[in-house]
């Protein structure tokens, strides 16, 4: 991955300092060997800080959003960025003049902490950039893993034992929003949970308070989830985020056809913001 | 929260339905006209169309103290507003398979289309529901058991984690 690292910085400092770009999005190095951290370079001799290999554990994409109206800026986009590009132009965070995208093709990603593939990687579904400008590096294979085994282990137990690994899970749940904060489908400036006002999410601390806010977030994205599982890897808690929503992309493939709310096009009526009238029909 | 009946003792469910405005709401009030019995299980909440029913109103229902919940609508195709039920469908449906996916036992939450002058159909519904919540029980009885919490134990959240914390201890005994 070193030469694609080079290539990333050399057109990082070609794109500053021709001004096409205003600032290029990517990872730095952190303290450790196997830490690194998403790095906004704003100036062309600052390129070579850009760090691109197998530690590159955090989505750099909710990035964007915070650098717009500072003119064009570049990103640095594996599968899941390009992903979470479409996903900002579809819900009408971004244009597509307001961001150069720089594909890099991902052969999934190391936890640092056991050495391994990480979970949302093992489980990835795309893994070249599905939107670019340009493309660094060769595209890598796609072996399109089977990612509801968990869903599966889980639909597997009794009624009870699911209200228990749900009771479990939400009772961990410490409720800082890392989950929400991460998601590139989270992109409202107003979230329920803060509509104190409102007050539909209560402030007690237990584990129904954390279900409602953890089900209702789960539905409020689960028709356009693209499916990177960042929320997951931000849960402090280590808590099995994805299982929910892959269970919900799993259902809205089965019933409202091909999910394509994974971000693989930037168009497209979301499966839950539309209907068809030849719907089946359960509720008679 | 004393629900139960002063008089004979019994379990009486509270179930939350929300009707829309323009039909089932219609065919309670026909029910009504008609004088048919029903239980009184059911506070009937009248909103402009089922597609203004967010799901979350379902889930708050059911932890605020409601041991189910109806949304009933028009029959697709014959909305007020020509597509809000549509909508609610695709979101109902969705939100169901979640719930229940999260242990929610199915019955507690349950979807109808009542036209205006299904009154009959209303109180069917109505009758039927009230039923299965009473065998259910109020909504602390979809608590787990202790076995099927012993069961899931440790599996949530990185099991591995939870391993190596406990071989840790071990150690330092």
């Amino acid at each position: 991955m070193a030469d694609v690292q080079d290539t990333i910085r050399e057109r990082a400092a070609a794109l500053l300092s021709s001004g096409e770009v205003s600032a290029v999005i990517g990872w730095g190095a952190g303290r450790f060997d196997d830490v690194r951290f998403p790095l906004v370079v704003k100036r062309a001799e600052d390129a070579g800080k850009l760090v691109f290999d197998a530690s590159c554990v955090q989505m750099t994409a909710k990035r964007l959003l915070e650098h717009t109206g500072e003119g064009k800026v570049a990103l640095v986009a594996r599968g899941c960025e390009s992903r979470a590009v479409n996903r900002f132009i579809a819900d009408h965070q971004l244009t597509r003049d307001q961001v150069y995208v720089i594909g890099v093709p991902c052969p999934g990603m190391v936890d640092p902490a056991t050495g391994e593939t990480l979970k949302r990687c093992a489980e990835c579904q795309v893994r070249n950039p599905v939107v670019h400008d340009e493309l660094v590096g060769d595209p890598v294979p796609e072996p399109k893993p089977y990612r509801f085994a968990e869903v599966d282990r889980v639909e597997a137990m009794s009624r009870e034992e699911r209200r228990a690994f749900f009771d479990e899970m939400y009772g961990k749940c410490i409720r800082c929003y890392a989950c929400r904060n991460a998601c590139p489908c989270c992109t409202c400036r107003e979230c329920f949970v803060e509509q104190d006002k409102v007050g539909w999410q209560g402030k007690a601390f237990n584990v129904n308070e954390a279900r409602y806010y953890g089900m209702i977030r789960a539905f409020h994205t689960g028709d356009r989830c693209i499916e990177c599982g960042e929320c997951e890897r931000a849960c402090p808690m280590g808590l099995p985020l994805m299982v929910i929503m892959h269970q919900q992309v799993r259902d809205i493939d089965k019933l409202f056809g091909p999910y394509e709310g994974g971000g693989l096009t930037d168009s497209g009526p979301d499966p839950l913001r539309t209907y068809k009238t030849d719907d089946i029909e359960e509720f008679m | 929260m004393p629900r139960d009946n002063e008089q004979t003792g019994e379990f009486t469910p509270k179930i939350l339905a929300f009707c829309c405005n323009w039909c089932t709401y219609a065919g309670a009030d026909l029910a009504g006209l008609n004088r048919m019995n029903y239980p009184a299980d059911v506070k009937v909440l009248r909103v402009p169309c089922s597609g203004r029913v967010n799901p979350q109103y379902v889930l708050k229902a059911l932890q605020s103290g409601c041991d189910g919940v109806l949304v009933c609508g028009c029959h697709p195709g014959d909305c007020h507003y020509s597509t809000g039920n549509y909508y609610a469908k695709r979101r109902m449906m969705i939100f169901k398979r979640m719930v229940e996916f999260a242990g929610l036992s199915p019955e507690r939450f349950q979807i109808r289309w009542i036209s205006g002058s299904e009154a009959g159909k209303f109180r069917d519904t109505v009758v039927e529901v009230s039923e299965q919540i009473r065998a259910l029980g109020p909504m602390e009885n979809d608590a787990p058991s202790r076995a099927a919490i012993d069961a899931v134990a440790g599996t949530v959240a990185s099991p591995e984690a939870d391993e190596e914390l406990f071989a840790a201890a071990k150690e330092a005994i």
